[in-house]
């Protein structure tokens, strides 16, 4: 009786249930579009969502906590541009160091995003609604109304661009670390701990506030990585970059089962559910939907997801309740 | 005779902003002794334990554990010194694992990796242990809150503590799952282990410690035998005067009949429920945690939707979709969450008060805030409520008063006919409880009916003229006064599931 | 029944008037001045003419601020306000480029507005397990997109029929038409919350939501009315937006949910329910398009507007959670 059947390991584990339709959806556009499946295409898909990926996994992180971040995308210009105008007006050129640089600055945003959730308790989408705007305003002023070009940062596109193993070894390194540390260590599993009842998790010892800060501080990382990324993949910097596309992100860890109010969600559902978003955007013209409509199929698998878990977390709930004897 | 004090604590002061927790308390601890911590709500008692256990740091005073003084910094130095606590409400992670649950801050790592298989099985050997009925893979937020306990008592034990402390651990649980606890109290004991156990449940300590220390208004009162202490001197110690008679039960002579269901049925919680009450009665509504009264409760009152059934009000049928229908008509809930479900804790006691009559006392719409405070302050006083002004948040009341907020609320209902109380003693202090008694009986003599879901034994029998015992979702019977004990109730409580079920709970 | 003690409980309300100036409604009031002033300060054509010929542009984003106000108090959030705007103000055009007589046009805008807003109250009152964020996050790009379907690859959409907009955009005196539309919804909506029972059982909703239940308010209901509430009013800031704008594209309304969030916050709306109210929400409002106007006209890089916004919220926020904390460590010291 105990044994479980094919379709409750499907609807039991969120991560089983987004495999299922990752393969679903495949074969779907394979027989629509036979050469959908090419290394090519795949790569593409990796490269062209690689800042959504890779920004995925610190959202998680936040999200875990029952936090959200939605100055993200901010963070990741202001990184993005200005290394681009350290290229620009010539001061550096070093790729590595550009990376540090970038990745600092995001370090940097992300711990006052942590200092001030953590500390004065401020709601963190109020929170990070302000840096939005300070980073993306920033990101203007560094700007100084001029942008960074293709010709601007020749050398260090080289290892985002087309063909290069870059943007693929980020993500890679990025996941398998985050896959161990967020199941294997401690500290993943006091980021579980303190989403899911913070005030047990102060009294069995855990330094709550110390935690919230490092999420966010990983959030601002890995957002300020993703800007160093996009001005490598794109070749270019502008102020305006990746503009609201935070709530891609989100919507990548929300199709992925992360819950919103903290303490559910795992690396692998994150990862699906980014990769069943992007291969949907980018499967929509091989089946004759207007490029013009991603954003609206988009918006319906969003709201269509979201309330399918709901009802089937209803009708599990009303079989339990059902097989109860009286 | 020479006393084997494992812990000693003496002069301890917390202070609060504005209020002094704890005044210069002291308590000893024998080794292999089981102790129980007694006093009124807001006593003191869980602020002492948190000092214990490292959560709070006391301003003054010295803590002794086998007779070298302690520091504690924090929860951890706590737990290394070999203290474990069960807190008062669970503190579980709903979401992870019953192992990751029990291990939470000390988990089994071997180079910075977590090895999980190890601790499932050093969780699955404990919850053995116990008797438990649920796996140690299984997600805690399906627990019940007695399985939540058990696994709050298996994660004690994990830490191999030499002194536990049990915060009112029997407080959610029914008769046969608190004797289980004791069971597993007196094995900790045998094992040579000390306990220090709150309760408000006298039969507890009685069943459970050798000696009691009373606090009262954040002082030590005194260490007593509970063998050379009766009953009425530790109720003087703790409330500091004398109270006679707890169940101030007055013979009325019944009406007609207020309320009856027929009939009442929600797939998964109850089936078939029927009961009624008379004018001017007190019908008592009890059974374990679990078998439905609550959920009953709520269908009748309009929060939930049944999916058959019938109420009759005063022998008309009424048709009840949402609370307001039924407060309409004149059944008055008292939920059994107070803080969750009876009060706004950040409003004011008088907005608290109005909430559900603001309606009927607005002038077209808009609020009369001059009758809602007049209102209120009179609500207030007639349940003589301990409070400074109508405007102080309902989260500065000690529980006995939030409950007497949630009686004022009720009785400002003019029109009420039926009064159901969920629960209204659940958590507070022999003094409010007392007075909560007596206001149901003076309601009771105004002609309402009244409803009481309790599962304390000795205020069903003391209070009601009535009781309908309720297991696994059906009404399995009724008692009259005359003919109730805590057997019977107890039989009928248990009568199919002699042998237990997992989906009980 | 008569309390057995006789203690008396007092029922005389607190407070005079040094109380009501020191609130947060006070202190914005202060801000609203010294902004002014400021504006005065950096730009010499900052002057009442200027503010006003300017105000127009802006004023549209504050209807929404009442409705937000009141999905904020719930205890919800609603981000899919500017694409509301931005679906309103397509089919507006739709609509006018169709021959359609202005009363139509209007009533097309107004009433998009309205069955977004149902469309989100439908589902937030229906899958109430559902965060509030999540819901509108979907309806956001889904209004967005079908803003986007609708006006094709070219992405924008201009009225040709300008005439019933320009008389919207009027001025009375010195004053634009939608500066008295807003007026006199500010005092409904600022009254209805503030004064009325059903203002009241909002405040009870966004304070503990099942209390409010077992209180027999209808929790629900009340919630699908103020998401209607708020598609509506984001229907009429799409109107007024047209009359300004004369046409809409794909980013119409894009931010203005972050625009209009951060000014109920500032205002002293707390997002997580039960606290604040409109009358800080309508002056933070007022001080933020001032503050662009002044910034604006000294021709200071647009975007460092982004930059006072974001830490005039931050510091809104900060400042209180500071307080209490201080506050607390002085009662513990002196006691």
């Amino acid at each position: 009786m105990k044994k479980k059947s094919l379709w409750q390991t499907l609807t039991g584990s969120r991560e089983m249930s987004l495999v299922a339709v990752l393969i679903v959806l495949l074969i779907v556009i394979t027989i629509l579009s036979p050469s959908f499946l090419s290394p090519t295409n795949i790569s593409q898909i990796f490269r062209n969502n690689a800042l959504t990926l890779l920004m995925a996994i610190g959202m998680l992180c936040v999200m875990l906590t029952a936090g959200i971040d939605i100055s993200i995308t901010s963070t990741l210009a202001f990184a993005g541009m200005t290394i681009g105008m350290l290229q620009k007006y010539d001061v550096i050129h070093n790729t590595f160091l550009l990376f540090l640089i970038g990745t600092g600055i995001g370090i940097v945003c992300g711990l006052l995003n942590g200092v001030i959730i953590a500390k004065a308790k401020v709601a963190p989408i109020i929170c990070t609604m302000g840096f939005m705007y300070i980073w993306r305003g920033m990101a203007y002023v560094v700007s100084g109304n001029a942008w960074a070009s293709g010709a601007d940062v020749a050398g260090f596109s080289d290892f985002g661009k087309e063909g290069s193993p870059g943007p693929y070894i980020i993500l890679i390194v990025a996941y398998v670390i985050f896959f161990i540390v967020m199941k294997w260590t401690r500290f993943g599993r006091k980021i579980y701990a303190v989403g899911s009842n913070a005030e047990a998790a102060r009294i069995s010892g855990i330094n709550v506030d110390r935690t919230v800060i490092s999420v966010y501080t990983i959030m601002g990382l890995l957002a300020g990585l993703a800007g160093v990324l996009s001005v490598s993949i794109y070749a270019s910097a502008q102020p305006n970059m990746q503009y609201a596309k935070e709530m891609d992100v989100i919507a990548a860890c929300v199709i992925g089962g992360v819950s919103m109010n903290g303490g559910r969600g795992s690396v692998a559902g994150t990862f699906l559910g980014a990769l069943i978003i992007a291969i949907i955007a980018k499967a929509l013209p091989l089946v004759g939907i207007d490029a013009i409509a991603q954003n609206l199929v988009k918006g319906i698998i969003i709201l269509a997801v979201v309330i399918l878990n709901v009802i089937t977390q209803r009708m599990m709930d009303h079989q339990n309740l059902v097989r109860r004897e009286m | 005779m020479a006393e084997d004090i494992i812990l000693e604590l003496k002069g301890i002061t917390k202070i609060f902003p504005g209020v002094k927790a704890l005044n210069n308390v002291q308590f000893q601890l024998r080794r292999g002794e089981v102790h129980a911590l007694m006093g009124e709500n807001g006593a003191g008692k869980s602020t002492f334990i948190k000092v214990i256990t490292g959560v709070h740091s006391a301003e003054e005073g010295h803590m002794y554990l086998n007779g070298q003084e302690v520091f504690f910094k924090g929860p951890l130095d706590a737990q290394e010194a070999g203290i474990a606590a069960v807190y008062q409400h669970p503190t579980s992670y709903p979401e992870l694992s019953v192992t990751e649950n029990i291990f939470m801050g000390h988990e089994t790592v071997k180079g910075g990796i977590i090895q999980w298989r190890e601790m499932n099985a050093k969780a699955q050997e404990l919850l053995d242990s116990l008797d438990a009925d649920f796996k140690a893979t299984d997600e805690v937020g399906a627990l019940s809150v007695a399985q939540q306990q058990m696994m709050e008592i298996a994660k004690a034990l994990s830490t191999n503590a030499q002194i536990f402390i049990l915060d009112e651990p029997t407080a959610a649980l029914t008769a046969n799952e608190s004797e289980k606890l004791y069971g597993i109290v007196d094995k900790l004991r045998e094992d040579g282990k000390s306990v220090i156990f709150i309760s408000h449940r006298f039969e507890d300590m009685y069943r459970l410690a050798s000696r009691v220390t009373v606090f009262r208004d954040s002082q030590y009162i005194g260490t007593y035998d509970v063998d050379g202490i009766s009953n009425a001197d530790l109720i003087k110690a703790m409330v500091g005067r004398e109270i006679t008679d707890m169940y101030p039960k007055q013979e009325i002579k019944l009406g007609e009949e207020m309320l009856r269901v027929e009939g009442m049925s929600r797939v998964g919680y109850f089936k078939d429920v029927s009961f009624d009450v008379k004018a001017g009665e007190i019908v008592g509504l009890t059974g374990l945690v679990g078998a439905g009264r609550t959920e009953t409760i709520e269908s009748v009152c309009g929060i939930t939707k049944p999916d058959s059934g019938k109420v009759y009000l005063q022998g008309k049928p009424i048709t009840i979709k949402n609370p307001s229908d039924a407060m309409e008509a004149g059944i008055i809930l008292l939920p059994e969450d107070r803080q969750r479900q009876g009060l706004i804790l950040s409003w004011g006691l008088g907005r608290n008060v109005t909430l559900p009559i603001q309606d009927v006392l607005a002038n077209k719409g808009f609020n009369d805030e001059k009758k809602e405070r007049e209102l209120s302050k009179k609500h207030l006083e007639d349940v003589d409520t301990k409070a400074v002004t109508i405007f102080q948040p309902a989260s500065s009341l000690s529980g006995g008063n939030q409950q007497k907020v949630v009686v004022a609320k009720a009785l400002a209902q003019s029109h009420m006919k039926v009064v159901i109380m969920d629960e209204p003693t659940k958590g507070i202090d022999v003094g409010a409880k007392k007075e909560i008694y007596e206001i149901m009986g003076d309601l009771a003599k105004k002609g309402y009916g009244i409803i009481m879901i309790s599962s304390e034994m000795p205020e069903i029998i003391g209070m009601c003229d009535r009781i309908f015992v309720m297991c696994n979702g059906r009404v399995s019977g009724c008692l009259d006064r005359s003919e109730v004990t805590q057997e019977k109730i107890l039989e009928l409580s248990m009568e199919q599931s002699g042998t237990k079920k997992g989906g009980a709970a | 029944m008569a309390g057995k003690s006789g203690r008396e409980i007092s029922a005389v309300p607190e407070g005079g008037l040094k109380e009501k100036l020191l609130t947060w409604e006070g202190a914005l009031i202060l801000i609203f001045v010294a902004v002014n002033i400021l504006g005065v300060i950096i730009s010499p054509v900052y002057n009442a003419t200027n503010v006003l010929r300017e105000m127009p542009k802006y004023l549209a984003e504050a209807f929404m601020v009442f409705g937000m106000g009141y999905i904020l108090v719930l205890g919800d959030i609603d981000i899919s306000v500017g694409s509301i705007v931005c679906l309103s103000a397509t089919m507006a055009c739709f609509a006018g480029n169709a021959g359609l007589p202005f009363g139509v046009v209007v009533l097309v805008c107004v009433l998009t507005g309205l069955c977004c807003g149902m469309f989100n109250g439908l589902i937030a009152t229906k899958f109430t397990e559902l965060p509030t964020m999540i819901v509108t996050l979907g309806t956001q790009i889904v209004f967005r997109g079908i803003a986007e379907v609708s006006l094709g690859s070219g992405g924008s959409i201009s009225m040709q029929n300008t005439e019933g907009l320009s008389l919207i955009a009027k001025k009375i005196g010195p004053f634009p038409i939608s500066f008295f539309v807003l007026l006199i919804f500010a005092i409904v909506f600022i009254t209805l919350l503030s004064k009325t029972t059903f203002g009241r059982k909002l405040y009870a909703i966004g304070s503990n939501q099942t209390a409010a239940k077992y209180a027999g308010i209808n929790v629900q209901g009340s919630r699908f009315f103020c998401f209607s509430l708020l598609g509506f009013l984001s229907g009429v800031s799409a109107l007024f937006l047209l009359s300004t704008l004369y046409g809409a594209n794909t980013t119409t309304g894009n931010g203005f949910e972050m625009e209009v969030i951060a000014m109920c916050v500032f205002g002293g709306i707390a997002t997580t329910g039960g606290k604040g109210n409109l009358i800080g929400g309508f002056i933070a409002a007022f001080i933020i398009f001032c503050l662009k106007i002044a910034l604006g006209q000294r021709n200071i890089n647009t975007q460092l507007i982004l930059v006072i916004i974001g830490l005039m919220l931050i510091v809104s926020v900060v400042i209180p959670g500071l307080g209490s904390y201080f506050g607390a460590k002085k009662k513990s010291t002196t006691k």
